[in-house]
């Protein structure tokens, strides 16, 4: 059997599993509904592009810009964590690297801006190949904890190195991505684009497939003879390089980078916003991390309160709903309409 | 050298009474409790609390702050816990959002101005000719008479004939007719109840703030990892590792570099030794 | 389930429609003038700015207001990091687009929050953080970063001065000391007070630097750098410290009775109910202050200021609390001499400032940084005493009581 027939066999078979197995059976299907979801994308895509248009100000479309990148960066985490099984709680390792990577070549070395992105993605890559991937034979908490130990390490780091990278005040005088909000916005808009369609593509295609084979039983793809570990590593560097290019754009929209990039905080951010989404969707995970970005603005004036009423909804939601929210519900949605 | 061994005894028997509950929860439950740390900053502030706002005196306050972690522990297992433990994810989910919930809550309240708590005492000691400050060493009769008291109730009694069969196998345990769930309550509250207890000690000489349960986590964490998830020796075992260690590294090297031995101490357990000193061999 | 979805669908309209809304202020010639006040607003020296800023707008709003137009105050919280100043300087400048700011307490933040402020072209009167770097812009690209000024504090430079001239004329002969230990915070400030300091040392004489370090403000454990501090056979530590780690290190001298007398700056410390909140643990300690915690004339505006602010706002004023109000008067003062707000002719304005101040004297160098000597801003150090009274003993001309000697040590 080829390896994608495998894994449909074995992503089918499998109940129970503690993800979304909902999505296989989505799989096996109805064309009309994709199609509606691929224009509903696309509606969203252009609705969000012509924002600036309507945007009060500045600030509002530099919120924007935020919930792209958050979007883009809950996707990558997504594409590793929501589908093989292995969460990761350092993600913020990556998008830290990233962001250091660019921020140091432009304020300390002056390169172009294009060069210091792309360099913060290898970065990203390079640091998933030499801490992610011995990790990754490790499951579930251990996973987990793993990954939160290496950004923890890095985060150390930062302050321990701080003649180069500005330890606590971090660095600053970093070139912005475009002197026009708007220019910037529609430039994170395009990163987020292509993320989610390159990252929904490769999971929709026989190598995503296995993906979540693995995640379903992946001692029995071993037992089928499926490498297993090639397609992890696969969805790790994957979930690396976009963290890494959407850290190296982070550095230049927000103008500086301090440790704070390298903390739980942000990896609970961006796990918060994958899981509130849909995790093992892709596009679930991006519209919870636009959407909770936007929410989490809009709550400011609450001021102290507003991190408060976020995690207290929060709370019970997750309990009630153990698998996300936003695509499970879509999901459940459309069960009700067959 | 002589302050290295003294300092290192005392964060042995802090770390300890931490490590304890957080490996007892595991062995129980299966259960990683990203909360773990906020117990610590619960403890730390409801003393705070008690003490300088309502003036109860400090022993008084420790011992109404160590109860109301206990309480909080048992609400979050019968709320959280207990209804997601089948999906590791959701669990830790759940507990981290809690914490982050607690921090809000703290910063909502207290704000991020940094608070202080009296020491139960102002005297100091020598020890091998070391000035130690009395806190430390109340500090440290407390936690050896705590993980002594928690020793006694696990292998010598039956409510922790109970535990030790829990965490063996559950189900099993179940079958046998022990009630699992309450098992798995009461080491929690008793798990909390250490953690607030480690803090209450600790805070006098520590900052106050709303952030302060990411370090004691990270710290149990990196001790029960080395020890092994769910064994108690290796949990007092690592204890004294890891605080020796940072303590030694601290005198030599400097306080931005101790801090890097837990984390270490986590990735590179897991990396190379999955199951830790002394652990189950567990299913990494 | 489907109510899920409806709270989902009415949170997203929610979040676009309010992520929109914001005061869209008028241009800058009508209305009120918005003076937009960033800073910690949850520590005591952030909310100094804001009460400091009411105070002046008060007065200045019943004499008539600026050029006509009442003064309105918009605080901001930074919250100590870059990140949350970087979005609270957006706020201000994007979409409550406020007149002018005056503010700032963290160097770190300011540094990050400097380009969108000259992007912006709008004036800033810094008012708490003390990093050289913040104005050394100025004189690098003046075109771009001219918007800038520095009223309060002196800088860090001139702080390692004032601190080298405390060491030289008050504790060599009044503790016979000769060597002493610097230890501070890894931040941008302290790296700037470090190297001054010791050059002055230097120029002095017959004092030797004998232990420094800089450590990490998430430091909890300081067992080691006394023992190192002790080894090294310091005779006085100087701490440089202006964040909560400072309460950790105050409390674990006290509760260590490190056998040396201490002191330097301490921003924590000079909150009026610092000693008290621990336990008396700060008695013995020297607190630098630019601004008189006590009833000292540095200049005719001095007293009147200190009771009316203590008077309305039931505390004392902290040092930023003086450079807010200087700062306001200051702004006023030079756009009446424009007679203008326009940012390009009140800047030339501004450099021309010679003004006696709350604080004392503000003359701006080509830098726009508040000029320091005993004519101008100048340090002076406070100690924290038995019952935690406080007694200025540093300089003498001002001096209000002796140097006691740590508790432990008598």
């Amino acid at each position: 059997m080829k390896p994608a027939e495998t894994a449909t066999a074995i992503a089918g078979v499998s109940a129970g599993a503690p993800h979304r197995t909902a999505s296989a059976g989505a799989d096996r299907q109805n064309a009309g509904q994709r199609a509606a979801g691929w224009a509903a994308g696309a509606v969203i895509l252009v609705g969000l592009s012509v924002v600036p248009a309507f945007a009060r100000n500045g600030y509002t479309l530099s919120v924007f810009t935020q919930a792209a990148l958050y979007a883009a960066m809950a996707a990558g985490w997504d594409v590793l964590s929501g589908y093989t099984g292995r969460e990761n709680f350092g993600y913020a390792l990556f998008v830290g690297t990233g962001a250091y990577t660019a921020a140091l070549l432009d304020a300390r070395l002056h390169l172009p801006l294009p060069a210091g992105i792309a360099a913060a993605g290898g970065a990203s890559v390079l640091a998933a190949a030499l801490a992610g991937v011995p990790a990754l034979r490790l499951r579930g908490p251990y996973f987990a904890l793993a990954t939160l130990a290496a950004a923890g390490i890095m985060e150390r780091f930062t302050l321990i190195l701080w003649p180069v990278t500005g330890g606590e005040d971090g660095i600053y005088e970093i070139t912005p991505l475009s002197l026009s909000g708007t220019v910037t916005y529609e430039a994170t808009l395009v990163f987020m684009a292509v993320v989610v369609l390159g990252l929904y593509t490769a999971t929709r295609s026989p190598w995503g497939m296995v993906l979540r084979a693995i995640r379903a039983s992946e001692t029995a793809c071993e037992a089928s003879g499926l490498n297993t570990t090639t397609y992890k590593i696969g969805a790790l560097l994957l979930s690396a390089l976009t963290a890494g290019v959407a850290g190296g754009l982070y550095a230049h929209v927000q103008e500086h980078v301090g440790p704070a990039v390298y903390s739980v905080e942000f990896s609970v951010t961006v796990i918060i916003m994958a899981f509130v989404g849909g995790v093992g969707t892709i596009w679930g995970a991006a519209a919870g991390g636009f959407l909770l970005t936007l929410l989490g603005e809009s709550l400011r004036s609450l001021g102290p309160y507003r991190l408060l009423l976020y995690s207290a909804i929060l709370l019970p939601v997750i309990i009630a709903s153990p698998r996300g929210i936003v695509a499970p519900v879509l999901d459940w949605l459309k069960e009700r309409q067959r | 050298m002589a302050d290295v061994l003294v300092l290192g005894a005392v964060n042995s028997a802090v770390y300890a009474m931490l490590a304890l509950g957080f490996t007892l929860i595991f062995g129980v439950g299966r259960v990683v409790n990203l909360a773990h740390g906020t117990f610590y900053a619960i403890g730390v502030y409801v003393a705070y609390t008690l003490v300088a706002v309502t003036r109860l005196p400090l022993l008084a306050g420790a011992a109404a702050a160590v109860l109301a972690a206990a309480a909080v522990g048992i609400g979050l297992e019968r709320l959280l816990i207990q209804p997601v433990r089948r999906w590791t994810f959701a669990v830790l989910i759940a507990t981290v959002v809690f914490a982050l919930l607690t921090q809000e809550i703290i910063y909502a309240f207290y704000g991020y101005t940094s608070r202080n708590i009296p020491s139960f005492t102002t005297q100091t000691l020598s020890i091998l000719g070391v000035t130690v400050a009395g806190q430390r060493a109340i500090t440290f009769a407390v936690a050896v008479l705590a993980i002594a008291v928690v020793w006694i109730l696990i292998y010598r009694t039956r409510f922790g004939s109970a535990v030790l069969a829990v965490a063996q196998d559950r189900e099993a345990a179940v079958y046998l007719g022990i009630d699992a769930d309450g098992v798995s309550r009461t080491v929690m509250a008793l798990s909390a109840g250490l953690a607030a207890a480690a803090g209450v000690l600790v805070a006098p000489v520590l900052v106050v703030s709303p952030q302060m349960w990411t370090l004691p986590l990270v710290k149990s964490f990196a001790i029960v990892i080395l020890g092994g998830l769910g064994s108690i020796p290796g949990s007092l075992a690592a204890s004294v590792l890891l605080a020796y260690t940072e303590t030694a590294v601290s005198r030599f090297a400097g306080s931005a570099f101790s801090d890097l031995v837990p984390l270490v101490v986590i990735l590179f357990t897991l990396l190379l030794r999955p199951s830790g000193l002394l652990g189950q061999t567990v299913e990494p | 389930m489907r109510q899920r979805v409806i709270v989902l669908v009415v949170a997203v309209v929610v979040a676009l429609g309010t992520a929109g809304v914001g005061p869209s202020r008028l241009g800058a010639q009508a209305g009120p003038l918005t003076v937009g006040a960033p800073g910690p607003m949850q520590l005591p020296v952030g909310q100094g700015i804001n009460y400091g800023l009411q105070l002046a707008a008060g007065e200045i709003n019943s004499a008539g207001g600026i050029l006509g137009r009442k003064v309105t105050v918009v605080p901001e919280d930074e919250a100590e990091t870059p990140e949350v100043g970087l979005a609270a300087m957006r706020k201000l400048l994007d979409s409550d687009k406020v007149d002018v700011l005056i503010g700032g307490q963290t160097s770190g933040v300011v540094l990050a929050q400097l380009p969108q402020i000259a992007r912006a072209k709008t004036i800033y009167l810094g008012v708490g953080a003390a990093a050289p770097q913040i104005t050394a812009q100025v004189q690098k690209e003046y075109e771009r970063y001219k918007y800038i000024f520095r009223v309060s504090p002196v800088n860090s430079t001139y702080l390692g001065y004032g601190l080298a001239d405390f060491v030289d004329e008050f504790v060599r002969p009044k503790l016979n000391v000769t060597k002493v230990a610097i230890i501070g915070e890894n931040l941008v400030w302290v790296q700037g007070v470090l190297p001054a300091m010791e050059r002055r040392l230097a120029e002095k004489q017959g004092i030797s630097v004998v232990y420094k370090e800089l450590f990490d403000i998430r430091t909890t454990d300081f067992s080691p750098i006394f023992a190192k501090i002790r080894a090294a056979g310091a005779q006085f530590v100087v701490p440089l410290m202006s964040h909560a780690s400072s309460d950790v290190v105050v409390k674990a001298y006290a509760s260590l009775k490190v056998p040396i007398p201490w002191g330097g700056i301490d921003v924590k410390g000079q909150e009026a109910d610092s000693c008290d909140k621990l336990d008396g643990a700060s008695v013995g300690e020297t607190v630098l202050f630019g601004s008189p915690p006590i009833r000292v004339a540095i200049t005719p505006r001095t007293i009147p200021f200190i009771d009316k602010y203590t008077e309305r706002f039931k505390r004392p004023p902290v040092y930023t609390s003086f450079g807010a109000y200087d700062a306001l008067y200051i702004y006023k003062a030079a756009a009446e001499r424009a007679g203008t707000f326009d940012a390009e002719k009140v800047i030339p304005a501004l450099e021309k400032t010679d003004y006696k101040g709350a604080s004392g004297r503000v003359v701006f160098d080509e830098a726009h940084d508040v000029r320091y000597g005993p004519s101008y801003a100048f340090e002076t150090m406070v100690q924290w005493q038995t019952g935690c009274k406080r007694a200025l003993i540093w300089p003498a001309r001002l001096a209000t009581g002796g140097y006691v000697p740590l508790p432990w040590l008598r």
